[in-house]
């Protein structure tokens, strides 16, 4: 089959990582690939991850239109956040495809789109969350963290959906939206995944002399990581405080670093913050690390890079008990309830801190289930299967569409639209 | 040019909208036009049936057709370039029945909802039809009033003038044309017997159900009429019907509220005969001009018995009524030859 | 019974496929049913393909106690007891799919898409019905292969096939049938060149555009075979064609590929004549073998020629090849009788 796959290309992009995996998995399956890059003009010339096939931009129109004339799949790669995938959004439109939904709220890619789509967007908004949803979205007055007013109420995961003519997203629990407003097939399939080789990792290592205990958080370190609630457990326990050193490696925000550093200060927490590293200052950290942290509220990803990651290297990880991570197995994670989260992760802490040999069959049980899991080329494969099935089931969905259309023409009520006496019955589905 | 007449289809059921369709057919090719008829079949019951009937006529795809003429709801949603409306009827549950409260759309909201959404879609047919007209004027209107389209009146003629010469004068007034409850023959039997005992009635025709044809035996046998009426209920061969209809003293048709002139009243003028018709009979009082053509009475046994007997108390003027009759329904200009000219105008 | 007769059409196309239809319902009206025609339009472009399916899908007719549906899509519709007489699939989808030119669009993903989404639909449809007949070997063979779905040949007979008498057999190969490029009169026309006793070829038919017969004409000249063809293009009535069938020597029925043996070949058939056909004719293959009721001749003009010599050499053998030809009609069982029998089981 010839693909053609829209999705950021950047090294700093973990959805560029695991499109290159895919990428290579296709080929090797006997697929052609062609990808086009999907990020902002300004980030065009940043380097890319190496994924060995012939690249365009998203904005040679003529590249691009050659390109999909002859593909037979056509997939698009969607986060939240636009800059990595305005070249999606703007393909979408013109060339429905299958779409691999890494994020189920996707707020700020909507946001930022909406920017020069005003009016598109406020109608969008009526049309998927009613006058509500419009009102509030732009509105910062009823709750100035756009999450948080935002999350529930409007969280555009349907716009996105309804234009995909199939989409494979990477966990279960928001794929209710998706369902509701995708017209073709929708399957869930663990993210590919691999561990950025380098340095050997596993549990920690034996020789380490000290008896500190390493805790680690990795990636763009912001309000939902939870950072702060680890330190405040960190810092209600005396035996973690005395032995703990808890670091945060990836981009940070100054301001943040002194907040952070202010607080694990005033409750004599060992913090080290070291910012945003190259590969192998990473790789050398995680193997370093006794337990990784990839505490997340709220969390809004289909699937969580950094935990499973920390899974693939082996490493005890602690996660919230919600969305993407509620759904890994039981014995592969250490799962906090986030009512109370400050005491149960302290208590988790204490625990693994205490119990090096749990702490190893966690790691040991979690790089078995995530090695199996994670496969690129199972993904790959699904990915051409799903576009199968897709291509399948668009004629009897050009069919609804047909009608809808001619219903809203007439006027018709959302209660016709889903009417019993309208039996939309091709007899295919 | 092939001229495609587009009708519904209720199966199994002939009517006389089919009827029309047939010889608007036979005309069409008369005129040197190739012409086809699609009928199309459509389920109102429940009434949340009626969108996907209605979705079901906007997808179908014609090719091949030089000019549409639609006939009702939901048969002219069908999609054509040239397409001509000759309404016989709209879907009446949602207009002037629905204020009646006559309808089959349910009382609730989805009931609001289908009315809203069939007066839309009509709306959006008759914006882009290309000419409309309707069979008669109490079709017109209520298009003006409802959806607010002008129309224009073009009458059905009759089918076969040519069997519908008067002869005699007879003894009977000939009720003819379907029996069934809307057309109240049984109203005319309670006329009867209050009506001269010279007064006699032929009442001949196919009764929707059975049990329609067996009330009026009933009535007669309970009122004691068998030897004023001849019933003849049953489908009548053309050439019976003509014999009754041009034999007749006068004709009587009373429906009640009917959009079309009517057939039964077509043919009794075409062949001169006076008419008896109600004053809530709807569009045959374009043909029934109070003694002129005819007599229209207030819709009781009573005040149809007076009319019935005037019919016999000077034949003279029953007779001039008849060519009056005659007249008028000449000077409406109703024949084939200029309906499908105008319709494909 | 009630029973609705289902197919598709194209309005003022007047195709085969009409006359299995119109002539069951003869058949079934003589038998005393009520019989309802239900022709719905239907255009073959793919794009629409599935809108015009669910409206087929919306069709009511619950009110008929059986429905035999025809021609694409109506196998769609839905009733407690549908029995599908299949005439043929949507040909480009099925088996005429690897035929770039046949076709009509391209091998990519989208049609291949909407070809497995079809096939889907069809099947699910056809194994609703409560009896899947076909019209021939041909299509009994593609329903099992694409869908899955075993069917029982059942062949249409021909309208009062009493018509049809054999007067003798004169010195003319007789055609009767449309005019057209897959029909192929024109490897008749060539294989008069090569003909060496005097026997005669008549053509006779309408075609659906101007080409064709254009080319035939060009083509009589060009060969100067002009003498011994008659070509009437025009539209030939029954009677004429009892009449050319009652004395011709035999009969020349060559489609490409078709679906059924077609009218053509039953007729002649029934008139006691041989037939001449080809090993890609399709479904005539069924009814023709080879040196018994007729030649299957290579389809070159040569082979044809050698054919028609044949025939006219050797008229007893040609009569003879007749009677064997109207014997083969019971063999096959093609009768009216037994359809009907097979259809209202």
């Amino acid at each position: 089959m010839k693909v053609i796959l829209f999705t950021p290309a950047i090294k700093a992009s973990a959805i560029g990582r695991m499109a290159c995996l895919v990428t290579r998995a296709l080929v090797a399956m006997g697929h052609a690939v062609v990808v086009v890059r999907a990020e902002s003009k300004s980030l065009l010339s940043a380097p890319t991850h190496d994924f060995d096939v012939e690249m365009v931009r998203w904005d040679d129109d003529r590249g691009v239109t050659a390109a999909a004339a002859h593909a037979d799949a056509v997939v698009y790669q969607i986060g939240d956040n636009f800059p990595y995938h305005e070249g999606c959004i703007e393909w979408m439109r013109r060339i429905p495809g299958v779409v691999c939904l890494h994020d189920f709220f996707l707020g700020h890619l909507f946001y930022s789109w909406a920017e020069k789509n005003r009016e598109t967007a406020t109608s969008l908004l009526r049309q998927w969350y009613g006058e509500e949803g419009a009102r509030i979205f732009f509105d910062p007055s009823s709750n100035p963290d756009f999450i948080a007013r935002t999350w529930n109420v409007a969280p555009m995961t349907e716009w996105i959906c309804s234009q995909a003519i199939g989409v494979i997203t990477h966990s279960r629990w928001g794929t209710p939206r998706v369902i509701r407003s995708c017209t073709g097939p929708v399957a869930v399939v663990p993210l590919a995944y691999d561990a950025p080789g380098g340095f050997p990792v596993g549990p920690t290592p034996s020789h380490r002399q000290t008896n500190t205990f390493r805790l680690l958080t990795i990636g763009h370190i912001n309000p939902n990581k939870r950072v702060a609630s680890v330190i405040r457990a960190i810092g209600s326990s005396p035996i973690l405080r005395a032995q703990c050193v808890y670091r945060l490696v990836g981009h940070i925000q100054p301001s943040a670093v002194i907040l952070l550093s202010a607080l694990a200060s005033s409750l004599r927490v060992n913090l080290v913050v070291t910012g945003e590293a190259d590969d192998a200052t990473l790789a050398h950290a995680v193997a370093e690390a006794d337990v990784v942290s990839c505490l997340r509220w709220p969390s809004l990803e289909a699937a969580s890079a950094s935990a499973i990651e920390a899974m693939l290297y082996g490493k005890p990880t602690i996660v919230t008990d919600t969305g993407f991570y509620r759904e890994l197995p039981d014995d592969c994670v250490e799962k906090i309830s986030q009512m109370d989260e400050i005491a149960n992760v302290r208590a988790a802490l204490e625990r693994l801190f205490g119990d090096p040999v749990a702490r190893a069959s966690l790691g040991r049980r979690a790089k078995q289930w995530a090695n199996s899991t994670y496969s690129a080329r199972d993904y790959a494969r699904q990915l051409i299967d799903i576009n199968a099935i897709s291509v399948k089931s668009r004629p009897s969905a050009g069919a609804k569409v047909f009608f809808k259309n001619v219903m809203k023409n007439w006027g018709a009520s959302d209660e016709l639209l889903r009417g019993e006496g309208l039996l939309m019955a091709s007899t295919a589905n | 040019m092939k001229v495609l007449i587009v009708n519904n289809m209720a199966p199994f059921v002939w009517g006389g909208a089919e009827e029309l369709a047939v010889n608007l057919q036979k005309n069409l090719i008369i005129a040197g036009h190739q012409s086809e008829i699609l009928r199309i079949p459509f389920q109102w019951e429940p009434a949340t049936r009626i969108p996907s009937q209605m979705l079901m006529v906007r997808a179908f795809e014609l090719a091949n057709a030089d000019h549409v003429i639609a006939l009702k709801f939901p048969a002219f949603y069908i999609r054509h370039p040239n397409k001509t409306l000759w309404l016989l009827h709209q879907y009446r549950q949602a207009y002037d029945l629905y204020d009646a409260g006559q309808t089959n759309l349910p009382p609730d909201q989805t009931g609001a909802d289908i009315r809203s959404l069939i007066r839309n879609a009509d709306n959006e047919t008759f914006a882009e039809s290309r000419r409309i007209f309707t069979n008669s004027e109490v079709t017109r209107q209520r298009l003006a009033k409802y959806n607010g389209f002008d129309a224009t009146v073009l009458l059905p003629p009759i089918n076969d003038a040519e069997l519908f010469v008067g002869k005699a004068t007879g003894d009977y007034i000939f009720a003819g044309g379907r029996i069934n409850g809307m057309k109240r023959q049984n109203m005319l039997l309670e006329a009867l017997s209050r009506a001269d005992s010279r007064v006699k009635l032929i009442i001949a025709g196919p009764p929707d159900v059975f049990a329609d044809g067996e009330q009026l035996k009933e009535t007669v046998a309970r009122l004691g009429l068998e030897d004023r009426v001849k019933l003849d209920i049953r489908f009548l061969p053309r050439d019976t019907y003509a014999e009754y209809l041009t034999n007749a003293a006068a004709v009587a048709y009373l429906p009640f509220d009917e959009d079309s002139l009517g057939y039964v009243a077509m043919e009794a003028a075409t062949a001169g005969k006076a008419l008896i018709t109600t004053s809530d009979s709807g569009g045959i009082l374009g043909l029934v001009k109070h003694r002129e053509t005819g007599w229209v009475a207030d819709p009781t046994p009573e005040a149809l018995a007076e009319a019935m007997n005037a019919v016999y108390a000077d034949i003279a003027v029953t007779r001039a009524y008849g060519s009056s009759a005659r007249a008028l329904w000449h000077s409406f200009n109703i024949d084939w030859p200029n309906t499908v000219e105008t319709l494909l105008r | 019974m009630k029973i609705a007769l289902c197919s598709s059409f194209v309005p003022f196309l007047n195709s085969g496929a009409r006359y299995i239809v119109e002539w069951l319902e003869i058949m079934l009206v003589k038998e005393g049913h009520q019989v309802e025609r239900v022709y719905l339009p239907e255009v073959d472009v793919p794009d629409l393909l599935f809108q015009q399916m669910a409206a087929f899908r919306w069709i009511d007719l619950s009110a008929a106690d059986r429905v035999i549906c025809f021609r694409p899509q109506a196998h769609l519709i839905s009733h407690p007891h549908k029995i599908l007489w299949f005439i043929h699939h949507l040909r480009s989808f099925y088996d005429l799919w690897d035929n770039d030119q046949y076709r009509g669009f391209p091998d990519d993903t989208k049609h291949r898409g909407l070809r497995k989404a079809l096939h889907e639909a069809d099947t699910s449809a056809i194994q609703e019905a409560t009896r899947v007949f076909s019209n021939s070997r041909v299509v009994s063979d593609r329903l099992k292969q694409f869908n899955g779905v075993e069917s029982e040949v059942l062949y249409p007979p021909v309208l009062h096939p009493e018509r049809f008498y054999c007067h003798g057999y004169n010195d003319e190969i007789v055609c009767v049938c449309r005019l057209e490029h897959h029909k192929r009169q024109h490897l008749l026309i060539e294989a008069m060149q090569y003909t060496r006793t005097p026997v005669r070829l008549r053509l006779c038919g309408l075609s659906s555009g101007q080409d064709y017969p254009a080319y035939l004409k060009r083509l009589i000249e060009e060969l100067n075979v002009g003498e011994k063809v008659a070509l009437e293009e025009r539209w030939i009535s029954e009677q004429e064609k009892v009449e050319y069938l009652a004395n011709c020597l035999a009969a020349a029925y060559l489609p490409v590929d078709e679906d059924s043996y077609g009218y053509p070949s039953i007729e002649a058939s029934h008139a006691s004549k041989a037939l001449i056909t080809t090993p890609d004719a399709g479904g005539v293959l069924e009814l023709v073998q080879d040196g018994v009721n007729g030649f299957v001749a290579e389809a070159t003009p040569k082979d044809l020629a050698a054919a028609m010599d044949k025939l006219f050499a050797d008229k007893n053998m040609a009569a003879r090849m007749g009677r064997n030809a109207l014997n083969r009609i019971d063999e096959m069982n093609i009768s009216w009788s037994h359809v009907l029998r097979r259809l209202l089981a």
